[in-house]
């Protein structure tokens, strides 16, 4: 069962935001457009692997809006891989989440 | 030598914007603000320093990335910056200031300054309790808080750095620079003070891989706990990210409460620590969550009890 979260079309490029906690378990995620596309990953930075990353609501990017920034330690990663590129959790991707833009615009949790 | 401890921390960021909201925000006073960054102090003019990541003025960055590009250390007179430049001349090269500062780095690479320090006194009262068998310290009609009641940062209190070399890293700050172990959390590191302090730390390493070599966090004197939960859930109302804590710390029995920040690493508000003297015997306890706090809060929205009214209240007659 799919859950309408927000509208793609909400999203500028170069824009992320917090969503969640699903299923009741306190897990949040987070998605970011980038270049039209949609990025989901779960809000947990792979270096204690389960902390919150965002220093502020919806604040998850670097000023460019163009590398996920864990406002832990600093840790950077590439949007569309996930994968840290230097700091703290160097070595070690983010986790994607279940969440995907549909072909009407919707923004949806896959369950 | 007569190291009082960090007047500042110099930090080379990404976003200015960012972390110009970020530490107004959390309760420092912007002292000098513009597009090249910003000066943010706590009442005795401790402060956090914010350039631009390539900001030719700073020192070149660790290799790891951390944004911390320099550690300002108050000393408490002339003479001992002069004594730590001599000392720090032996092996190493020490850049003299038209100020009167020294710079040199320590065996991790991390930029130091020295100077005499530029704090101002504080002449504040700490929070007072009352409790049944002591003297009131609040006295009669005298309220324990109100919901603006200031909370602002005192004074920077400690930083924190990931370090790979934690046998070198306290043998620099101790043989070197006069510090002294106050306690030891194996596995993590050494809990440091200088001499011109009673304060349990004003320097803390945790041990980790090179590749995050930096700052952890740095921490801000609260008035004690009561200011330390205000102002933490005032930061937590306005949207910012609690990362560990409120809670309160068994080495130093500082209270804490840590945040996410835009400087690429935690920023703690702290209350009421230990001080210790020469006389004090350092402990040691293996790093765990028990060794870390004594106990852990973690917020939540404001309550009250109560219920619905009874049968037939607010009708005439009742």
């Amino acid at each position: 069962m799919a859950e309408i979260l927000c509208r793609f079309d909400e999203l500028r490029d170069g824009e992320a935001r917090g969503l969640g906690p699903f299923d009741g378990s306190g897990a949040k995620a987070f998605i970011v457009r980038r270049h039209g596309r949609l990025f989901a990953y779960w809000d947990a930075c792979p270096h204690y692997g389960d902390t919150p990353m965002a220093w502020r609501t919806n604040a998850y990017l670097n000023a460019a809006g163009d590398r996920i920034v864990c406002a832990s330690h600093g840790a950077e990663f590439e949007i569309e891989t996930g994968r840290c590129v230097v700091g703290a959790a160097l070595g070690k991707s983010l986790t994607p989440a279940p969440i995907e833009a549909t072909q009407e615009g919707a923004v949806v949790f896959n369950r | 030598m007569n190291i009082i401890g960090p007047d500042a921390l110099v930090f080379g960021v990404d976003d200015i914007d960012a972390c110009a909201t970020y530490l107004t925000a959390y309760g420092l006073n912007p002292a000098s603000v513009d597009a090249k960054g910003g000066r943010f102090e706590a009442l005795d003019g401790t402060a956090i320093v914010i350039r631009r990541r390539g900001d030719p003025s700073l020192p070149p960055p660790l290799e790891s990335g951390s944004m911390m590009r320099l550690i300002v250390y108050g000393v408490a007179d002339r003479a001992t910056v002069q004594a730590v430049g001599d000392e720090l001349a032996r092996d190493r090269q020490v850049q003299r200031l038209a100020d009167g500062g020294i710079e040199a780095v320590d065996d991790h690479g991390f930029p130091l300054r020295f100077q005499v320090t530029n704090r101002r006194p504080l002449d504040l009262p700490g929070e007072r309790i009352n409790a049944p068998g002591a003297p009131a310290q609040r006295g009669v009609n005298h309220i324990g808080v109100w919901q603006d009641m200031p909370a602002k940062p005192r004074t920077l209190s400690h930083v924190v750095c990931f370090v790979p070399d934690i046998a070198a890293a306290e043998q620099f700050y101790v043989n070197r620079l006069g510090f002294k172990v106050t306690d030891r959390l194996g596995n993590a590191g050494p809990f440091l003070r200088p001499a011109g302090t009673q304060d349990h730390h004003t320097l803390f390493f945790i041990q980790t891989p090179p590749h995050m070599k930096g700052c952890e966090h740095f921490a801000f004197h609260m008035g004690g706990p009561t200011e330390l939960m205000l102002a933490g859930t005032r930061f937590l109302k306005a949207g910012y990210q609690s990362f560990w804590g409120p809670g309160r710390h068994k080495f130093g029995s500082n209270w804490f409460w840590y945040f996410n920040s835009p400087l690429g690493c935690h920023v703690e508000y702290d209350a009421d620590m230990d001080l210790h003297d020469d006389e004090w015997t350092p402990r040691e306890a293996p790093m765990s969550p028990e060794a870390s706090q004594a106990f852990l809060f973690e917020h939540r929205e404001k309550w009250a009890p109560g219920g619905p009214p009874p049968p037939g209240a607010g009708k005439p007659g009742h």
